[in-house]
């Protein structure tokens, strides 16, 4: 089950977004460094997707 | 909930040298995506993109590249063998983006003078593709030889290659389907 249950609003046409990926980003900036998960070594990019219109959209998982 | 748009499989001519073949194969691309049904495709050429080099990364996201990636249902990279490897300004312009990519499929075209078709490329592209989100189909097209494959106007004077690429397509076109469906519907961890 997706870990956030708020779902993200698509910016494009206003439908709820789809959760359907998380990525793991690996941090480019002492900044993000910060923000790093040590176990996993980098930070959670959660990936949505429009189902209304394809637009696609991320956020940092919480 | 059904998805009527139409998918949309852009091709990307991945360099920007002068005298480029791989310019011929990418219009060929282009032209065999052209005549499937429910699918829209245009050439994406990596040297009209306005992508500084004094950044890198998504520092560099050029927008309307972005909202090319983020509308595709599929890519076509088409691809010329540098020194065993893929053109530095692809990857440049490819690391510009990154949620853009996720899962969705891309099928690699390999461009070489020589007679390997840019397999060496294709391999060592596989896994940069991989960690873009990107999900590599297990087709490629090889064009080896490629200055024996088009004549100087790019006209296709080896006609196997209309298999070789329906047959690619085929493929591509239904992981573009299905993974659509994914991203639409079907929720991470349900």
């Amino acid at each position: 089950m997706s870990k956030q249950k708020n779902k993200m609003i698509c910016p494009k046409c206003g439908d709820e977004m789809n959760h359907h990926a998380d990525k793991l980003v690996y941090p480019t900036s002492a900044q993000e460094a910060e923000k790093m998960d040590l176990a996993l070594g980098g930070v959670i990019d959660e990936t949505h997707c429009c189902p209304g219109c394809g637009a696609v959209a991320s956020r940092m998982a919480e | 909930m059904p998805n009527d748009r139409p998918l949309s499989i852009p091709v990307i001519l991945g360099t920007t040298r002068k005298g480029r073949m791989s310019a011929h194969a990418a219009r060929f691309m282009v032209g065999q995506i052209e005549g499937r049904n429910g699918v829209t495709t245009e050439l994406i050429d990596i040297s009209k993109l306005p992508m500084p080099i004094d950044d890198a990364g998504e520092g560099i996201k050029d927008p309307v590249f972005s909202e090319k990636m983020a509308m595709a249902d599929g890519l076509v990279i088409v691809t010329p063998e540098y020194n065993h490897s893929f053109p530095g300004l692809l990857k440049h312009v490819l690391d510009s983006c990154l949620k853009e990519y996720i899962h969705k499929p891309a099928g690699i075209v390999g461009v070489s003078a020589g007679p390997f078709g840019g397999v060496r490329v294709i391999q060592d592209f596989l896994p940069v593709l991989r960690e873009l989100g990107l999900v590599n189909i297990f087709w490629d097209v090889n064009f080896g030889n490629v200055g024996k494959v088009f004549d100087e106007s790019g006209n296709l004077l080896d006609q196997a290659f209309v298999g070789r690429a329906g047959k690619f397509l085929n493929e591509l076109i239904w992981m573009a389907k299905t993974l659509r469906h994914g991203r639409d519907n079907i929720a991470l961890g349900s």
